[in-house]
């Protein structure tokens, strides 16, 4: 019997909303038949302000792809960010319990147990457990069963946010009668279809730089040993041109994307920018200068939060991140943001493509989000029971469900 | 006859004072207030006050706000004496040490009790000076807001960006002085000359009748020229004008310009329009201008508006949040921020597939013209509302650039 599931990815960003309707067929094959994209409101820094002007733009948004794949969803994969996205590494230990000390499938479940018993306040709410190596006695391997050895050990990067708001974004699509399926932080999402597993072996970090979040995640020996985020995004770049150039957000969104640059020349100072270009009254000139350092001073300093991050916990080591720095989200069409990370970081950086078999307009930075989601709809399915690959582990959120 | 006192409370509150330079108001009496006896020693100031000898012996706080509270609790008659029989009184403050952070709150408060009109410039420091600085600054700002009638916050990371590409940072101390002076003489010149267009004591009451909410502040100058259209492009450009936190709502605006002999009504009548154009309708408008004999050619023009909290917002405003579905182009939401007008979006939306449950709710409620009251601070800023975005005790919603102190050059 050959059966069909409709999945809405949604994610809901701080500049916009998309949708992406991808049809999975027989659990196998999946055919991308709906998209819509539609400007967000009462959304800041990734998280909902004002939930019902924000879920008039998601219920916008979802209906405007429903409509143009003629149908209707199943169930929706949510992407999640927002400052109030922790994170922590929690290991757990355990003896062999055999006598022969050869490691079987009831030692592996209690050492995960182990490692994702920490509980959370009541306020916190976790998203995801990723799973790390295990390790053998001290050494690292992907599969410890039938291996021998006293001591089994695994770790957990476990991924936790505010209640309150998760169950404000379940609420919003609960608000249109669907139920969502599953959460997936968007740095994952986004990293799921922008690396090939070859890289994620090699190591890279991915960063997704949106309308108000830059969220990471970073690939080491193809596990996922970090996820993280720094509240800024092209929304903050936007806010310090309006202050710094005395422009309204409207004029300075069309700085940003018309003469935007991520770094500062010293020719920039002589070339001049007009406001509105079309020699009206009230035109006033400004020079390049004034945007690209603005947009440098911001930028970089994103840049220098993460790897801070990263330094702070021992993990930013240049070998293991083989595969440089990957851009996406829709603030990765600055132009020289490539140029801008591979200052701060000292490597190799680029702006991130979507996979080969889906439609160009689908490849912009903007869905590459939505796509992992739909990525994750299509092999969490297959990994349901076995669980082994560090990707499909995401844990399902029906007890979230009930939060009404 | 007026009586007007300005106030320097506090070392940067002293020598913002001290460096004065009123144009020939003779009336206006400055004094200034301290802990450290030795330095205002030093300044020309007629009317000093050593506060809290039985706590300092006369020496400074050592940046400690508790020593400073004392110190000016200890001396509260002698404040009171201090400020006696004002009509209008001007607090001239840098907040972040210890004196000019709690002294200020002091004198404000034996300030409300008289009958005077108060109004209060205070410097901000530089994000530099470290987070404890800051951190003070911002409690004394607080209920420093609620006691006065009308309180200019003067942040040093912006006023550095108006200094030239090499301004230290003791110069831009001094920048700050000189915004701080620019405004205090407009106030008293326009209160105490006659010109073309004369406001009186009472008009500035007006615009300033309750205490608490929030002031802004501008001004731009230009000479030589075109000057009335260099001094707008000044004031536009002004940064105190561009902050973060700018209401979006202003009830009363204070509009007043000094020029030379050779300003004509007609030149008035220009500047009036255009700012009346960029800020707000006439009605709102309190415009003033005065003659200065010993300028020509050189104007000045300086802008005091203030929103008072819980300003009603017509329903009309809370409309555009209708979602606007598009297909290809990303388009950034107007926000409320700006002089910019918002985008209409009348798009109706799509033939629902699924229907919305919360919108169907919603909707009959929009268009019904009920009061919506939204508190002033809601409309602060774009970042407003949001958890403060704080990273080793910088707050990252506040522009890099200001914060690192990167001069930003914008005329060509």
């Amino acid at each position: 019997m050959s059966h069909s599931r409709v999945v809405g990815a949604v994610e809901i960003g701080t500049s916009k909303i998309a949708v992406l309707l991808g049809e999975i067929v027989s659990d196998a094959g999946l055919n991308i038949i709906g998209h819509s994209a539609c400007s967000s409101k009462g959304i800041k820094k990734g998280v909902i302000m004002d939930l019902d002007v924000a879920s008039d733009c998601v219920h916008a948004a979802i209906m405007t792809a429903e409509k143009a794949a003629h149908t209707r969803i199943d169930e929706v994969y949510l992407a999640q960010t927002g400052g109030h996205l922790k994170g922590n590494f929690n290991i757990g230990v355990t003896n062999v319990s055999s006598e022969e000390g050869i490691v079987r499938g009831v030692d592996v479940e209690r050492v995960k147990d182990e490692a994702k018993r920490r509980n959370l306040p009541d306020s916190r709410t976790y998203i995801h457990h990723i799973q790390n190596p295990f390790r053998i006695d001290g050494k690292p391997v992907d599969n410890p069963i039938s291996r021998e050895c006293e001591r089994l050990e695994v770790g957990y990067w476990s991924v936790h946010g505010d209640s309150g708001i998760v169950s404000d974004c379940l609420r919003v699509i609960s608000g249109i009668d669907l139920e969502v399926s599953d959460m997936i932080i968007s740095s994952i999402a986004s990293g799921a279809v922008l690396l090939e597993e070859a890289e994620k072996d090699a190591g890279a970090l991915v960063i997704d730089i949106g309308g108000g979040t830059s969220d990471f995640v970073f690939y080491r020996k193809g596990y996922i040993v970090r996820t993280g985020l720094v509240p800024v995004g092209g929304d903050h770049i936007t806010n310090d041109l309006s202050i710094g150039l005395r422009v309204g957000r409207k004029s300075a969104e069309e700085f940003k994307v018309k003469h935007g640059r991520a770094y500062y020349e010293t020719g920039d100072r002589d070339e001049k920018v007009w406001l509105y270009g079309d020699l009206t009254i009230g035109d006033r000139n400004y020079p390049l200068s004034a945007i690209t350092k603005i947009i440098e001073a911001r930028v970089s300093e994103i840049f220098e939060i993460i790897k801070d991050q990263l330094e702070m916990e021992g993990l930013f080591q240049r070998t293991d991140i083989a595969s440089g720095i990957v851009l996406t989200g829709g603030s990765s069409r600055l132009p020289g943001i490539d140029e801008a990370a591979h200052r701060v970081f000292g490597l190799d950086a680029r702006v991130g493509e979507g996979p080969a078999n889906v439609a160009p307009e689908l490849c912009r930075p903007e869905y590459s989000t939505c796509l992992g989601l739909l990525h994750y709809a299509l092999t969490g399915q297959e990994d349901t029971e076995e669980a082994a690959k560090p990707a499909g582990i995401l844990r399902r959120l029906t007890g979230l469900l009930n939060f009404d | 006859m007026i009586n007007i006192k300005i106030i320097g409370i506090g070392g940067a509150g002293t020598n913002a004072v001290d460096g004065l330079k009123l144009d020939d108001l003779g009336d206006v009496r400055l004094a200034a207030v301290n802990t450290d006896a030795q330095a205002l020693a030093n300044s020309p100031i007629a009317e000093k006050l050593v506060i809290g000898r039985s706590v300092t012996r006369g020496l400074g706080t050592g940046g400690e706000v508790d020593i400073g509270k004392a110190a000016a609790e200890a001396d509260r008659d002698e404040i009171a004496r201090l400020i006696s029989d004002m009509d209008f009184i001007l607090l001239v403050v840098g907040l972040g040490g210890g004196t000019g952070s709690a002294a200020a709150t002091v004198v404000a408060e034996v300030a409300a009790k008289t009958d005077a009109l108060v109004l209060a410039f205070v410097t901000l420091p530089f994000s530099f000076e470290g987070a404890r600085r800051k951190r003070i600054a911002e409690e004394s700002l607080g209920g420093l807001r609620k006691l006065v009638h009308g309180l200019v916050p003067l942040p040093n990371d912006v006023l550095l960006q108006e200094g030239e590409e090499d301004t230290s940072v003791l110069n831009a101390f001094a920048v700050a002085d000189r915004w701080i002076g620019r405004g205090v003489n407009s106030l008293c010149a326009m209160l105490l000359k006659t010109g073309l267009v004369n406001q009186d004591f009472g008009s500035l009451r007006s615009v300033f009748q309750h205490c608490g909410g929030k002031t802004l502040f501008g001004t731009g100058f230009a000479s030589g020229g075109d000057y009335v259209k260099d001094a707008l492009d000044d004031l536009f450009l002004c940064p105190l004008l561009h902050m973060g936190d700018r209401p979006s709502q202003l009830d009363r605006i204070l509009v007043n310009v000094i020029g030379g002999a050779d300003l004509g009504i007609a030149q008035v009548n220009a500047i009036m329009s255009a700012v009346s154009k960029r800020f707000g309708s006439r009605e709102d408008i309190v415009f003033g201008a005065v003659i200065d004999e010993s300028r020509s050619s050189s104007l000045e023009i300086c802008i005091l508006a203030k929103a008072e909290l819980d300003a009603p917002v017509s329903a009309s405003s809370l409309k555009a949040s209708q979602p606007q579905v598009i297909e290809r182009e990303i388009v950034a939401p107007g926000e409320g921020f700006g002089f910019e007008t918002e985008i209409a979006l009348d798009d109706k939306p799509p033939r629902p597939v699924h229907q919305s449950k919360l919108s169907r709710k919603k909707q009959p409620t929009v268009d019904q013209d009920e009061f919506t009251f939204i508190d002033l601070d809601a409309q602060r800023g774009y970042f407003d509302k949001t958890d403060r975005n704080l990273h080793k005790d910088e707050d990252l919603d506040i522009p890099t650039y200001l914060r690192k102190g990167i001069k930003i050059k914008i005329k060509v």
